[in-house]
């Protein structure tokens, strides 16, 4: 029975969802508790996965035979290993806290049938991703999950930044799939195989260094679409236009670690190529530092938390490219918790405020909603990786394995005295000082729906640094521990708290401007540009073909033929009789040549 | 050899040239009178040919036809000239440069 | 014997037809060309077909070219102007000029009787009317009989096509 448990676990929402959408849709009062209870059936189902043993028929769930070719062989099918279960117990679990949180939320909102629907949904894909046995099963839920994204990015679709938002991830992520298409045909083609279970002893044969590596950029690309890293990042801070919840699950906890995921799942791949390691590695370093700086100069408190996740993934991404996947899994599992919790506190700070996302007006909100200021703190102090809370222990096992990456090291440890830095700056400016607005003034706690969660998550934050990750999923890393990297990364991460109180403490409007770090680096415009610039080229390519080659060279061409031809033929016809008789003889003649010249041969 | 014995080649050489030479006037003449004394020429060009054929192979059977062609060339004048005849009448001209009436 | 009169009579007969297609007045073509004829039947004489010299005398150079002069005369046909040389059609002139020069031998190559030389006291019996019309009566006799109409033809459609339109 419990073979079939992945199964369950991974229908549950699913059933959940076709059925507000086909029956309960009108029924937000029936249909909500629907979509909650199926969350939790899926999360009971999850930890009881996690606690038992292996299952006596080994780990994988009985695979459904699907494409049979010759030379691929893919099935549909589950596996429950260690990995699996982890990270469906961690997703099933945020995503019932959050479902949650959004009865309080979207309490009034008119269409939240729909929202738990396409919440449901996106369980479903997640635990798809998480459960698949292979590269193809994952590659549907991956673009199952790129669905529900876009559904929920685009939710209040009234508005038209949130549909432009909506369709910028789904394209982005697009874009990215394309390489992880490539990716995985090329490791099919060389190892033969697509199953997970496989890879480890087939990758281990011979094949060319350069094919290696292409394989492994190209199932690299889908992580960078997922996971919203360099240089397909630019939609994450725009997927803010979701509601909160949306962007606390799928955009902090779940989704964009998806690619992290994929990559460990890969890593026997990936481990082939030096090339392709560095690549991951600098990547995630940069990753680290490029969007911390530009947090700092960020207003909407919101996009704050979007550029700190990009920043917090790269540390998973970086800790995948140094080849420590137990570490960068811990560091998954607890910047899920305390990055929900953020985000979540962010929302309840919107709610008080009557939807006000700016940070310069907010202010005052710490004695109005003092819960909401200590998670917020608590959150902070995580992400920042101050000892004991839970993130400083996954961040120093990622900081621990760049003792010999000079680059790497600086990278990550300058980003977490930047991330201290635009943290305190949040809190101080949304929560101490005066009220800068009318509704700061009236601001006040969410119902408890809305406390329960944050409250939960805020317990997990600081405690779930005891849970053993790496050595749970057997990834336990075998390099040496220099107390240095401990020592500096922390020294870093308290220094920046330092200019960020003594700047924003009490300040009305922010005193530093810096310009590029306000417009994200130009990435958007730039990419615009080129853009535009490919398609006028295309289209400019396009027009004179049509005008060369179709008007001109096809259409009067042939119509200039025919006229030609029949000016030249109409010469012949001279009315001269003599020379239609010279015409003849000399045809004459020549057949006589012809035939004299044959004869005598 | 050419200054030997007189050969069937000689009688055809000298046909060869007449034929030639009627068929300058029929090409290069503009007045239809004059091509028609040049058509007469390629008649007798032919003619001489099958003659010499005739007693150097010993056979009477080209003679005939030269009967044959005299007497139809006898005919073609006549109607030919009728026709010319008739034509002046139209055009009061026997040029050849002025019957372009099938022009395109 | 036989060179001298082929010789002489191949010599004048270009030279007649030559002056037949250069010169400019059409009765001095006409008398040319009369000339041209009885050259043309003396040959046939040195190839030792009289009745056909006989023939083409009486029919061409008498009725043929007396037709051709009473047409002229008819006519009253000018004198041709002069026109500048058209050297294109000299050009192909010679071109033709090359050909029958060089096709002559190829045919001659092709005829082992083309080289029996030409004597006149062979001791063979020249062809004559009665060789001929026995001819014409027997193997030919359709053809000949179609002669006649193409004859009795060619008189009606002269009188039909000179005849004035009623009224002019």
């Amino acid at each position: 029975m419990i073979a079939y448990a992945p199964y369950l676990i991974l229908l549950l929402p699913l059933f959940a969802a076709v059925a507000i959408r086909l029956f309960l849709h009108p029924f937000p009062r029936i249909a909500v508790p629907v979509s909650v209870a199926a969350c939790l059936g899926s999360f009971l189902g999850s930890m009881m996965l996690l606690s038992s043993g292996t299952p006596p028929g080994g780990m994988a769930a009985p695979a459904i035979p699907w494409i049979e070719l010759a030379g691929l062989k893919a099935g549909f099918g589950l596996v429950a290993d260690p990995l699996a279960r982890l990270m469906a117990a961690l997703v099933t679990g945020v995503a019932l806290l959050v479902q949650i949180y959004s009865l309080g939320y979207l309490a009034k909102d008119p269409c939240r049938s729909r929202f738990f629907a396409e919440l449901s949904l996106f369980v479903f894909s997640m635990l798809g991703i998480v459960f698949a046995d292979n590269l193809v099963t994952m590659f549907i839920f991956w673009e199952l999950v790129g669905l529900s994204s876009y559904l929920l990015i685009g939710f209040w679709h009234e508005r038209p930044a949130a549909g432009a938002a909506a369709n910028k991830a789904f394209l982005v992520n697009r874009i990215g799939d394309f390489g992880f298409i490539l990716g995985i045909l090329g490791a099919w083609s060389l190892f033969g195989t697509i199953s997970f279970a496989d890879l480890p002893s087939r990758a281990a044969s011979g094949a060319p260094f350069w094919a290696v590596t292409a394989v492994g950029l190209g199932l690299l690309c889908g992580c960078l679409g997922k996971s919203a890293q360099l240089p397909l990042h630019v939609w994450l801070p725009d997927s803010m236009e979701g509601p909160t919840p949306v962007s606390s699950l799928l955009h902090a906890a779940t989704m964009v670690v998806a690619g992290v995921y994929m990559l460990i799942r890969v890593l026997p791949i990936l481990e082939l190529s030096a090339v392709t390691m560095n690549t991951i590695a600098w990547i995630g370093a940069l990753m680290t530092l490029l969007p911390a700086l530009i947090a700092c100069q960020q207003n909407d408190i919101k996009r704050i938390l979007a550029y700190s996740t990009l920043s917090e993934i790269a540390y998973m991404v970086m800790a995948v490219g140094l080849n420590i996947p137990g570490p960068a899994m811990y560091h998954l599992v607890t910047h899920a918790f305390f990055k929900c919790l953020l985000f979540l506190a962010a929302g309840s700070a919107i709610h008080g405020c009557h939807d006000e996302q700016d940070i310069w007006k907010m202010g005052g909100l710490r004695k109005r909603m003092p819960f909401t200021f200590l998670v917020t703190w608590i959150g902070t102090l995580a992400l920042a990786a101050i000892p004991p809370v839970s993130g400083f222990w996954s961040k120093d096992a990622i900081f621990a394995a760049t003792w010999d990456r000079p680059g790497l090291a600086a990278c990550s440890m300058l980003a977490g005295f930047f991330t201290s830095f635009f943290m305190l700056r949040m809190i101080l400016v949304a929560f101490d000082g005066k009220p800068r607005t009318e509704e700061a003034k009236h601001a006040h706690e969410g119902p408890p729906v809305m406390v329960v969660p944050m409250l939960i998550l805020a317990v997990l934050s600081v405690l779930s640094g005891i849970f053993p990750v790496a050595e749970f999923l057997g990834m336990k890393p075998d390099h040496p521990h220099h107390s240095w990297t401990l020592w500096l990364s922390l020294i870093l991460a308290v220094a920046g708290f330092v200019p960020a109180h003594f700047l924003y403490a009490d300040a009305v409007k922010d005193p530093i401007q810096i310009r590029i770090l306000q417009a994200k680096f130009y990435v958007d415009e730039f990419y615009q540009r080129a853009l535009v610039a490919t398609q006028d080229g295309l289209g400019r390519l396009a027009d004179a073909f049509e005008g060369w080659v179709v008007r001109g060279f096809v259409v009067r061409g042939s119509g200039v033929l025919a006229r030609s031809a029949g000016q030249g033929l109409r010469l012949v016809q001279c009315g001269q009789v003599q020379l239609y008789a010279a015409v003849f003889i000399l045809g004459a003649l020549g057949i006589i040549t012809w035939l004299l010249w044959k004869g005598a041969a | 050899m050419m200054f030997g014995e007189i050969t069937l080649g000689h009688y055809l050489a000298l046909s060869g040239l007449l034929f030639l030479v009627g068929l300058v006037g029929v090409l290069l003449r503009r007045s239809l009178l004059i091509v028609m004394m040049s058509l007469e020429l390629l008649l007798n060009a032919a003619n001489l040919a099958l003659v010499a054929a005739a007693r150097f192979q010993k056979i009477p059977d080209p003679q005939v036809a030269v009967f044959f062609v005299i007497t139809v060339a006898a005919a073609e004048v006549a109607v030919g000239l009728a026709i010319l005849v008739a034509i002046f009448r139209l055009k009061k001209t026997t040029s050849a440069e002025d019957f372009a009436t099938l022009k395109f | 014997m036989e060179q001298f009169f082929f010789w002489s009579l191949a010599v004048g007969l270009m030279a007649a037809a030559t002056a037949v297609v250069t010169l400019r007045n059409p009765v001095t073509n006409a008398v040319c060309l009369v000339v041209a004829l009885v050259l043309q039947a003396a040959l046939f004489v040195t190839l030792e077909a009289t009745f056909l010299a006989a023939v083409q005398v009486i029919v061409y150079a008498g009725a043929v070219m007396v037709l051709f002069l009473f047409v002229i005369m008819l006519l009253d046909v000018k004198a041709e102007a002069r026109r500048p040389v058209p050297w294109p059609k000299v050009a192909a002139v010679v071109a033709g000029l090359a050909v029958v020069i060089a096709g002559v031998p190829k045919l001659v190559a092709a005829f082992p009787a083309a080289r029996e030389p030409l004597r006149w006291s062979d001791g063979t019996t020249p062809f004559g009317a009665k060789e001929l019309g026995t001819l014409l009566f027997t193997s030919y006799a359709p053809l000949f009989l179609a002669t006649g109409v193409l004859l009795l033809v060619a008189t009606i459609g002269v009188v039909v096509l000179c005849r004035r339109d009623p009224g002019t």
